[in-house]
């Protein structure tokens, strides 16, 4: 090549390209409207974010003191123990016309080390957020990038403390996934999966065996349900999970993490009676 | 191996919009027709997404899809573009076109038959036998249209050549 090809090739790089308004929007309002295919073969985190598809669910849940009874009277309205209330931290914006980014970060306003904890955790996690998506935004060029965090207050009472954070990442499809933390109220402080039984108990097999029993169940019932259940081998001790209204564990996954797009995040709830003998 | 999901598709049509279109408006003459191919192209692309083999090869696969459907644009809307009508823009010597003139608009300016070899090896740098794969042309006419576009493009653009123009 010489160097007339080479100028021309540098100044076809470097010349602004003039694209009709919104054909970036239209583009991906096509990719959008494709059906889904699905593809029985999971896809790496690492890989999730390098095409960020597209709408990502994030949900942080903070419960205190996580039983049955307290489960049962799970209430809107926050202000017991060392929790008093949910603000927004501080708020982020953006949109240049391909890049549109709107972020309320919460804030647990309270005096407990587990607050301090949540709120450490969810601000790590909504900056890396934004700065994924500032990333993705100077990596797509004329690409579309979209990112929406929001907040509400699930549930407050003597034992439970629910707060859930949405994000929505959006480019070309969608992706959603899930952060829950547990507070202990009474003990001020967060509580893993694998906090809440005794570690010699056996529970994480019973738990996995559970979770593969389900999916087996809804695919045999159902040609809609499709699951990993070859790269579905062990269950993470760090699994999010919460508590309904019944007491009872559900155990949430991502997007992508056992079952193909098409099936969205999913979520296993397993029955009180199943793993209550194994608690500490 | 890249996952043919619709996620994967979808990045990658994100990541070449801009080379779609363009592709598109170096055959077709206007945005609203290109706009129409490339989104026919999207389609189609993903309805056949599994005749992908290899999937490190979906530029020159979705441009050689886009292609088609500019053509069956073209022969649905014909005449397009009568040759006689198209205006040659030669610079007057001494002119300074480089002022005048940024690279697409040269490109516009180029006969149809040698817009869109130039574009997908200035633009979208591909070689040779990628741009024979996706106009379906034989390597020697490839090579035959970018020497006649390149010595168009000297004179709209006002440089100097600096070899013999082979390719």
């Amino acid at each position: 090549m010489d160097l007339f090809d080479e100028n021309l090739k540098k100044r076809a790089r470097e010349e602004t390209f003039p694209l009709p308004d919104d054909y970036a929007g239209r583009v991906f309002a096509t990719c959008a409207a494709l059906e889904e295919k699905t593809v029985k073969t999971k896809m790496t985190t690492a890989r999730r974010w390098a095409l960020g598809a597209a709408a990502a669910l994030a949900v942080f849940i903070a419960v205190p003191n996580i039983s049955a009874p307290a489960a049962a009277a799970m209430e809107q309205i926050p202000v017991l123990g060392s929790i008093v209330q949910v603000i927004t931290f501080r708020t982020y914006t953006y949109d240049d016309g391909h890049g549109q980014a709107d972020v309320s970060v919460p804030q647990i306003d309270g005096s407990g080390s587990a607050a301090a904890s949540v709120n450490k955790d969810v601000q790590a996690y909504t900056d890396q957020l934004i700065e994924q998506f500032k990333t993705d935004c100077r990596d797509l060029g004329e690409g579309y990038e979209g990112l929406d965090v929001s907040y509400k207050v699930v549930a407050d009472t003597d034992g439970w403390f629910t707060l859930r954070v949405d994000a929505l990442e959006t480019r070309a499809s969608g992706y959603e996934f899930s952060k829950i933390y547990n507070i202990d109220k009474t003990t001020d402080k967060v509580v893993g999966l694998a906090d809440l039984f005794r570690p010699d108990s056996g529970w994480q097999d019973l738990l996995y065996k559970e979770v593969l029993g389900q999916m087996n169940e809804q695919m045999a019932a159902s040609s809609d349900k499709t699951y990993f259940t070859e790269d579905f081998t062990a269950l993470d001790p760090n699994q999010n999970y919460y508590f309904d209204k019944d007491g009872n564990l559900v155990l949430a996954f991502d997007e992508y993490a056992v079952a193909p797009g098409s099936m969205g995040p999913v979520e296993f709830t397993i029955a009180k009676s199943v793993w209550q003998g194994l608690r500490k | 191996m890249p996952v043919l999901t619709k996620e994967w598709f979808g990045g990658q049509v994100v990541r070449n919009q801009t080379a779609l279109f363009r592709t598109a408006r170096s055959i077709l003459k206007n945005d609203q027709d290109a706009e129409d191919a490339v989104q026919e192209a999207i389609l189609s692309a993903y309805a056949s997404l599994d005749s992908l083999r290899e999937p490190e090869r979906f530029k020159p696969w979705i441009l050689r899809i886009l292609t088609n459907k500019c053509y069956d644009l073209c022969r649905k809307n014909r005449p397009v573009v009568d040759l006689s009508d198209v205006e040659e823009v030669i610079p007057a010597s001494g002119t300074d076109c480089t002022e005048r003139l940024s690279l697409w608009q040269a490109v516009e300016q180029l006969p149809d038959d040698l817009r869109t070899p130039i574009t997908l090896f200035y633009y979208e740098d591909l070689n040779i036998r990628q741009i024979s794969l996706v106009l379906d042309l034989t390597q020697a006419a490839v090579k035959t249209r970018l020497h006649r576009g390149r010595e168009r493009l000297k004179l709209l653009l006002g440089e100097e050549g600096t070899t013999d123009g082979s390719v």
